[in-house]
């Protein structure tokens, strides 16, 4: 246990001496501002585009915009770059050898595994947080009149992806060793759930129905108790992927 | 944009621009305190931290930036 906080406290310390918390948390609070302001925005910069003569009709944004532009720029590019920030989580440490030395001083293997999972957890939370919360005090202040259905469910599905994702990055990194190797099995694991979503009875527990149903929660065209079972088998299959990790990790030879 | 809109948007614009100043002020001491890079030279790196907004000192800090 002592182990398992103490590598906490340096994961987090090489975050922010790495300059990955900075980004990680400049970008969401980037995207966080600008997604009210693109949504209200666009109409007119349209407007502003078309030449003479022609006139389109935009409908007027409304909140229900900017979540739109929080959930494709939080999935797309958020997900996109904590990832790769993220893919170096084993390999870094495993090719500079600095991981051999603690572990050989007696630091279980299991706490640095668990360990790298809280404090991406952690980060990756803390960034959803942030953006999340920019995003809503703007939307508020931008069109006070609009309100949006299952709000907070579709954040949670959204942060539960992430955490799914990140299992099924630590896992590749344990079992590649190598920055690359990990973004592609990660990226493989994606396309896997794109690919199985194509089977109509799997789309209920695939858990990448978890991003791609957001928008009909909050127009609440899709009941949230169908999303029940993506969500359960999401957090079964994260459980298993750490687990996972962590025992495969205890008989590696590094 | 007139200036009734400005002042509209001035709450986001203000934390904006803080953040973009920032994140590019931050980058750029990086630069000009570590001259080991991982590719290109420091003018290079300075240009791209200075004129590309954000996308400029994130690509600074994630490939650019050398092993201390």
């Amino acid at each position: 246990m002592t182990g398992y906080l103490a590598f906490l406290k340096k994961e987090i310390f090489e975050y922010a001496k790495t300059y990955k918390l900075l980004i990680l948390l400049v970008v969401f609070a980037v995207f966080g501002i600008t997604n009210p302001l693109v949504a209200k925005l666009l109409p007119e910069i349209l407007g502003s585009l078309v030449a003479d003569g022609i006139t389109i009709t935009m409908p007027k944004a409304t909140a229900y915009d900017a979540w739109t532009q929080f959930f494709k720029n939080a999935t797309q590019m958020g997900l996109i770059l904590t990832v790769i920030l993220f893919s170096g989580v084993l390999s870094s440490e495993l090719s500079k050898g600095t991981l051999v030395i603690l572990l050989t001083k007696g630091l279980s293997r299991t706490a640095v595994i668990l360990a790298k999972y809280t404090c991406m957890a952690l980060l990756w939370t803390a960034s959803i947080a942030l953006c999340f919360g920019l995003t809503y005090v703007y939307t508020h202040y931008l069109f006070p009149a609009d309100k949006v259905s299952n709000l907070p469910f579709s954040v949670f599905c959204l942060w539960l992806f992430g955490m799914f994702l990140l299992a099924v990055l630590l896992l590749s990194a344990v079992l590649t060793k190598s920055s690359y190797g990990c973004l592609l099995l990660t990226g493989a694991a994606v396309v896997a759930c794109l690919l199985v979503n194509i089977i109509p009875a799997a789309h209920r527990y695939n858990p990448i129905s978890l991003v791609t149903d957001k928008m009909g929660l909050i127009k609440n065209t899709i009941a949230v108790s169908s999303l029940f079972g993506a969500v359960f088998i999401a957090f079964l299959l994260a459980l298993l992927f750490v687990s996972l990790a962590v025992l495969i990790f205890r008989k590696k030879q590094l | 944009m007139d200036l009734a809109m400005l002042r509209e948007y001035l709450p986001l614009l203000i934390p904006l621009v803080i953040l973009q100043f920032a994140l590019g002020i931050t980058a750029l001491i990086h630069v000009l305190r570590h001259p080991a890079y991982r590719f290109g030279n420091k003018v290079m790196w300075v240009i791209i931290v200075v004129f590309i907004q954000i996308i400029g000192p994130i690509i600074y800090f994630t490939l650019g930036r050398g092993e201390d």
